[in-house]
């Protein structure tokens, strides 16, 4: 392998079809599993099936074009949106009730005056909490998985490109 | 074999009869009465000697000896909150209401069981899991038990997880940008 | 011949214990005597399966249903296609408890494999081997 100077992966149209195809429908049913009251599910496991969506993108068709589909500048909204989220909701329900009610009891929001509280709750966990746990994962399984995959040109593998051709000739 | 792999195996074996030794503490597959599944026997039991013991029981007072021997153990007592008993089959529940700001509802505590050998009635203490399943759908709302117990009842956790998730992938980013992209 | 129902049914009415510890000890071994460092952390993985494997089986209660088996903790009859909406009797509900920490330990065992491999990738930049041997060499000639 370090003698030919050739592709490193070939094009395949039976798997790129697959692949295009497939993609949409993962990513519907990680939308479903992350609504966790009806059935089984929940944040985690809706947003892992989320970024392995990706990863199967990013398989099939290369890296440079699966990163231009979750491109960099969104690395660092996403990834803390969810934890804004969860951790806003709590500070919410203390500002609300003016003092009154704990940190993440969601039965002190207005909301629940319109409501029954117990509604109130399940609006909550479902809609925000984990939604906002979902998107968090999915973020972070992808750049985890961008950066073990990345194979930059730094100092290091600068050398170790120009000694092998060295070695060649 | 090198000496690192026969000390391995040597130390592994150690460790497999030692589990062996306190293999006789876990409960059996599918017992539905272990500690972790109903109810966890506190040691605290009286007399059954006494005849008023029934009758106030069964009019909903418990008697103070059980209650101050119960709070020197270091669990809520039943005599300084509100709390009822009530008859189940095999024995008495006791259900206490603790002050909580927005929810004071009264909750399964402690069962009271009459033993055979000795006359003597024993306290139970009931595990958290009983609760939720018998609560979770009309304080929740929510039929799935484990995600109602992870975001509502054992909500600070998540919070605490996110984050552990949240600082893996900033540590993976600090160790492997190559110089020159972050 | 062999009185199974030695120490009050230590062996068969306790089998998911036994599998578990089977697991953990080759988990155990492989952290220790393996040389690769890839293979220390897959046997750091086994052994974090075979933890979460145990815990979820306490929460068994099938000798209690009957003989139907327990179900998952899912309240029935609520989902809108069940039996018009009307919750059921006599369901016995597997314990939820133990799934919810173990939600918890699945994520934190993932993350932690995460910034082990990242740290295996940055030891191959720096000394061009994950042999455990040759990196210790490697460290004695620069005169640690």
């Amino acid at each position: 392998m370090n003698g030919k100077k050739g592709k490193i992966w070939e094009e395949n149209v039976i798997i790129e079809t697959i692949t295009r195809l497939m993609v949409p429908f993962i990513q519907i049913y990680a939308l479903y599993v992350m609504v966790g009251t009806e059935g089984a599910g929940g944040g985690f496991q809706g947003g892992v099936v989320f970024a392995a969506s990706i990863v199967l993108f990013t398989v099939t068709f290369g890296i440079s074009k699966g990163r231009k589909r979750l491109p960099e500048s969104w690395n660092a909204a996403l990834n803390s949106l969810g934890l804004y989220l969860y951790a806003g909701v709590g500070l919410l329900c203390i500002v609300l009730s003016l003092g009154a009610a704990q940190y993440l009891n969601y039965a002190a929001l207005p909301l629940s005056q319109i409501m029954s509280p117990a509604h109130t709750r399940a609006l909550m966990i479902s809609d925000v909490v984990e939604v906002g746990i979902g998107l968090t994962v999915m973020s972070i399984f992808a750049s985890i998985f961008f950066d073990l995959a990345w194979k930059g040109e730094g100092k290091k593998n600068k050398d170790k490109n120009k000694g092998d051709k060295e070695v060649q000739e | 074999m090198k000496p690192i792999s026969a000390m391995a195996l040597l130390f592994v074996v150690f460790l497999g009869a030692l589990f062996i030794y306190v293999s006789e503490d876990i409960p059996d597959f599918g017992d539905p009465y272990s500690p972790a599944n109903r109810y966890v026997n506190l040691h605290i039991s009286i007399d059954v000697g006494a005849d008023g013991l029934e009758d106030s029981l069964r009019a909903g007072v418990i008697p103070e000896e059980l209650s101050s021997r119960i709070k020197a153990r270091g669990f809520p007592s039943p005599s300084e909150t509100e709390y009822s008993v009530e008859e189940v089959e095999g024995g008495w529940d006791v259900l206490i209401a603790k002050e909580e700001l927005l929810y004071p509802e009264p909750e399964k505590y402690y069962f009271l069981k009459e033993e055979e050998e000795g006359n003597k009635l024993v306290v139970y203490r009931y595990s958290i899991p009983v609760r939720w399943e018998e609560k979770c759908e009309e304080e929740i709302g929510v039929p799935n038990m484990v995600t109602a117990g992870l975001a509502d009842y054992r909500g600070y956790d998540t919070l605490g997880e996110t984050t552990v998730i949240f600082t893996a992938g900033i540590a993976v980013i600090l160790l492997l940008r190559r110089r020159g992209k972050l | 011949m062999i009185d199974w129902s030695f120490g009050g049914g230590i062996f068969i009415a306790k089998y998911n214990y036994w599998i578990s510890i089977l697991l953990m000890l080759i988990g155990f071994y492989a952290m220790i005597a393996k040389g690769n460092l890839l293979k220390k952390v897959i046997g750091l993985n086994i052994f974090q399966t075979a933890i979460i494997l145990f815990f979820v089986s306490l929460g068994d209660a099938t000798l209690g249903s009957w003989g139907k088996g327990v179900t998952e903790p899912i309240v029935k009859g609520t989902l809108p296609w069940a039996a018009g909406g009307i919750v059921e009797h006599g369901v016995v509900y597997a314990n939820p408890l133990p799934h919810v920490l173990m939600l918890t330990a699945i994520v934190v065992g993932a993350a932690t494999t995460a910034v082990a491999l990242a740290l295996i990738i940055r030891m191959y930049e720096e000394y061009g081997t994950i042999e455990e041997e040759e990196i210790i060499e490697k460290e004695r000639e620069l005169g640690v």
